[in-house]
Parts: C-alpha cells; structure tokens; sequence
C-alpha cells in the first residue's frame, strides 16, 4: 500500500533486527527511507531497492553529532524533507544479562551515550527540518522493560525509562512547530540476536510468554502496523505517548 | 481506502457526535458497519449508505441486556459475524459540571450504569461470536480527565477510569481466545454536544495544556480507532492510547 508516499523516513540501527524490518516496511508504504547503522547498511538497502522501494544507506554512529549532522544532510539533498525519524539505534542485543553490582561505570555510560544521548542528536539534527516543514513524526524505540524491569538488565532499563521521559520533554518543546513525538515498546521480540540469547535460557522466556495475554513468542513483525501508524497522518493529534506492543504483558 | 473491507464493527452511541464520525470513518474503510444508540441512528446510516458503505441501525439501551443481546443477534443475522466492538456510548455532553458534594446518588449510579455496565453488557454479549471465530478487537473509550484527573466530573472520570481497568482484565481473559481489548482516552473534544459548551469544560485550558495548541474535533481520533479496528495493532493488547493533543503524556 502506499500510506506513507511522499514521505521520507530516516532508521537508525536499520541494519538488521529489528530496524531491518521497520526500514523494510517504511519503504513498502512508499517512503523514501535512509537506513543507517555502525554495521554496514547495504544489505537492508539492497532488500528495499529488490522489493522496488526507495532507501539510501549510510554507515553513522549516532553518538557522533557530526556523522548524525551529515547523514541528515545528505537525506535532506537527496530526497528534499524529512518527515519521519525511527530513534532505533540501541545496545541490548549483545549485552549479556548481569547482576547489578558487576556492571562497570564504562558499561553504564556506554549504554546511556548510545541509547539515550544517540537518540537526542538525532532528533536534534532532524528537528530543524522539521520545523521548517511544520510537520514531523518522531519515534522512540521504548521497552516494555520500563514496567516489568527484567532482571540483570538495569542499564538498559534505566536507558529506556530516560527514553520515556525524554520523549515527552521534546513532546512539550516540539508541540509548537508541528512535530510529534511518541515512543514504541516492544516486549520481548525474537528478532535474531534476541532468538539466539533467549535460546539458551528458555525457563525465561517461557516465563515472559506465560505472561502474556497472547501467549506465543513476539516477531519483529507484530510491531510494523504499529510503527506504520505512529509515521502516518492516522497518529497526527498523538503526542507525548508511549505504545506498548508486547501481546499484554505490560498494561499502560 | 479498504484497511476493513470484510470486517463487521459494531458502533455503540453511533446516532450522532463522536460516535457517528467514528462509523463513517469505519465504513469509509471498507468495513460494514452495525450501529445503536437510545434512538435508532437513521441519519447515520443513511449518510454511510449515501457514501456507498453498508450500515444498519437499530435503537438499543446498552444498560438493557436483553436491548444489546437483541442488537448483536440482529448484528449477526444480517452480517454473518462481528470482528469488532467499539463501546462509544456514554454519558458526557449533557452533564452539568459540579462539585463533588453536588453529585446525588442517583446520578452517580446513572453514570455507572451507562458508562461503566454498559461497556460490560456489550462485551459480555459479543465475546460468544468473537471466542468461536478465535478473533476479535473490543476497542473502549476512556479519557484523558482519568490521568488528569479534571475537577467537578466526579462520577464521569471514576466510570472512565473503570474502562480503563476493566479493558486491561478484560485483556487478560479474553487473550486465550484470540480477542484484543485496548482503549482510546480522548481529549476535551468538539462534538455538537460540546460544542456549544465548551466553556463549562474549560475548553480554552485545555488548549493551553496541549503540546498542539487547538480545538480537537472529532476527525482527530478517526486514525487512532482504524488503527485499533485493524489487523495492525493485533499484538496490541490491554493497552490505553491517549489521543489529545499531548496534554496528558501516558
């Protein structure tokens, strides 16, 4: 369908997992779609351009202003707006579970340069822009983490809480020129890094399932109808809300 | 665009307002849509059938059981099923702003009646259809005074926050079968009714407090019920989206 044509989509972390597919998606609703990532993004690009769809890859770390600052450049030349930013990009995949007292200070500070300070210089470089268009959506990649606090797990938790709260502060700043934004929850979602760690410790996850109000395991790809509202005119008076996706586990 | 072609929505409280705008938006996308309220909604389904979409009307109590039972099975017999349930009908536009100490008994126990009993008696008697196909959405409508928790409506918001605690049990027990129960909690909003009253519901405060400083009309939560009547949100459940312009951050 084409519900987003005449938009252009900027993901973060699009290089596989979950980005992959929202990245995907976007441009199967007829977004332009610019697919950046630490790893190489061409495979996620290819995918799009295969499917006939419109996406530019970019190799960005989003802790880096000046790298975020010229992918935002470079869209905006190629494409002329920027009507959508999917704050995707996080650490978590490959973080193992540890107990609180044996995360380090660099492990903590890591966390939160990527997943709370990435997300702020992106949707600060792109907040320009979208003021200028009067118009903008802004997604946050949340967690459902933020209600249930898994164990083992604090910065992460404590990262996506930040996520919560920073998305309804630039909510409020936002509200004046156009721009929304809202944060998207996931529960635990098999994308392939997740399937593979949550593999090896199944009493877990089969605790996370039973707790459920649907009780299977969530794929990236319950989360994409979600994602499509929250970058279309369908979401347009939402703002300052966070969307929990996780088959009920959490209820908010 | 056709997101609910083959899709049979139920609207409660479709005759006129928020309800009415909601079963247009509906059948605009393809659904075939069955719609109640005290009168029957004729003008409602006139103006979908009028559009080129399929509705039905019928007057029914959502607070008598044997008046929704008689709804949903006429519901059925015409349309073959129902996928979804949107409880729009509630009591709010012709209520007098008061004091907390004002409010008599009765009308404490009328509100509950319409706004909190009857989302049950509707859901009560839709869910049979729902558990035998293992699919359906039951979309409640709450509001944004719930998290706020707006002054001398007391009886309004209590029954809203009760949708909002019975959508995530209802959630719960329902998820087995294959039944996705969540909530829209509107902003101040201007339909007829409160159009011509919006003084007496603080509607210049309420703008203030918006991230987007304007009038919500009805329009603005079209997008949202789509959303929640489609197979998007089918993993999304017990859940309450806020829809008013970024007063109440949830």
């Amino acid at each position: 369908m084409s519900r987003l044509s005449g938009r252009t989509a900027i993901v973060t972390g699009a290089a596989q997992g979950l980005g992959a597919v929202f990245a995907k998606a976007l441009a199967a609703e007829g977004a332009n779609v610019a697919v950046c990532d630490v790893m190489d993004p061409a495979p996620t690009v290819a995918a799009i351009h295969s499917a006939g769809g419109s996406a530019l890859g970019r190799v960005t770390d989003v802790t880096d202003p000046a790298a975020v600052g010229a992918l935002v450049a470079e869209v905006e030349r190629r494409w002329g707006g920027i009507q959508i930013l999917v704050n995707n990009a996080s650490i978590s995949g490959e973080t193992q579970p540890k107990p609180f007292l044996e995360i380090s200070s660099q492990e903590f500070d890591r966390m939160m340069q990527v997943n709370v300070r990435g997300f702020f210089e992106c949707a600060k470089a792109v907040v320009p822009i979208m003021r200028r268009q009067n118009y903008g959506k802004i997604i946050n990649l949340a967690s459902g983490n933020f209600f249930s606090a898994t164990p083992e797990f604090l910065h992460y938790v404590a990262s996506k809480g930040a996520v919560i709260a920073m998305t309804r502060a630039m909510a409020r700043a936002c509200g004046d020129w156009g721009i929304a934004v809202n944060s998207l929850a996931p529960g635990l979602t098999m994308s392939e890094r997740v399937s593979a760690k949550f593999a090896k410790i199944p009493e877990r996850t089969q605790g996370i399932v039973k707790s459920q109000a649907f009780k299977r395991l969530e794929q990236p790809e319950d989360l994409v109808g979600t994602l499509i509202f929250l970058a279309s005119a369908d979401s347009d008076f939402i703002t300052g809300q966070m969307l929990m996706v996780d088959g009920g586990a959490g209820m908010h | 665009m056709s997101r609910l072609s083959g899709r049979v929505v139920i609207v409660t409280g479709a005759a006129q307002g928020i309800g009415a705008v909601y079963a247009k938006g509906l059948a605009a996308e393809g659904a075939r849509v069955s719609l109640c309220d005290l009168d029957e909604p004729q003008a409602t389904v006139e103006a979908i059938k009028r559009g080129g979409g399929e509705a039905l009307g019928m007057a029914a109590d959502v607070t008598s059981p044997e008046a929704v039972e008689a709804f949903v099975r006429r519901t059925e017999s015409s349309f073959g099923t129902v996928h979804v349930l949107v409880n729009n009908a509630a009591m709010f536009g012709s209520v007098t702003p008061k004091p907390y100490y004002e409010i008599t008994s009765q009308e404490w126990d009328r509100m509950m009646a319409v706004n909190t009993r009857g989302v049950f008696e509707c859901i009560k008697a839709v869910a049979p259809i729902m558990r035998r196909q293992h699919y359906g959405k039951i979309i409640n409508i709450s509001s944004g005074t719930t998290f706020k928790g707006t002054p001398n409506l007391l009886h309004y918001v209590a029954s809203k926050g009760a949708v909002i605690a019975m959508t995530r049990v209802l959630a719960r027990e329902m998820g087995d079968d294959g039944i996705a129960v969540n909530c829209i909690a509107p902003g101040l909003t201007m339909s007829e009714a409160v159009k011509g009253r919006g003084h007496s519901f603080n509607a210049q405060g309420n703008i203030a407090s918006r991230c987007f400083k304007r009038e919500q009309v009805p329009e603005d939560l079209v997008g949202t019920m789509v959303f929640l009547a489609s197979a998007d949100s089918d993993f999304m459940t017990g859940q309450t989206i806020v829809v008013d312009g970024g007063s109440a951050l949830n």
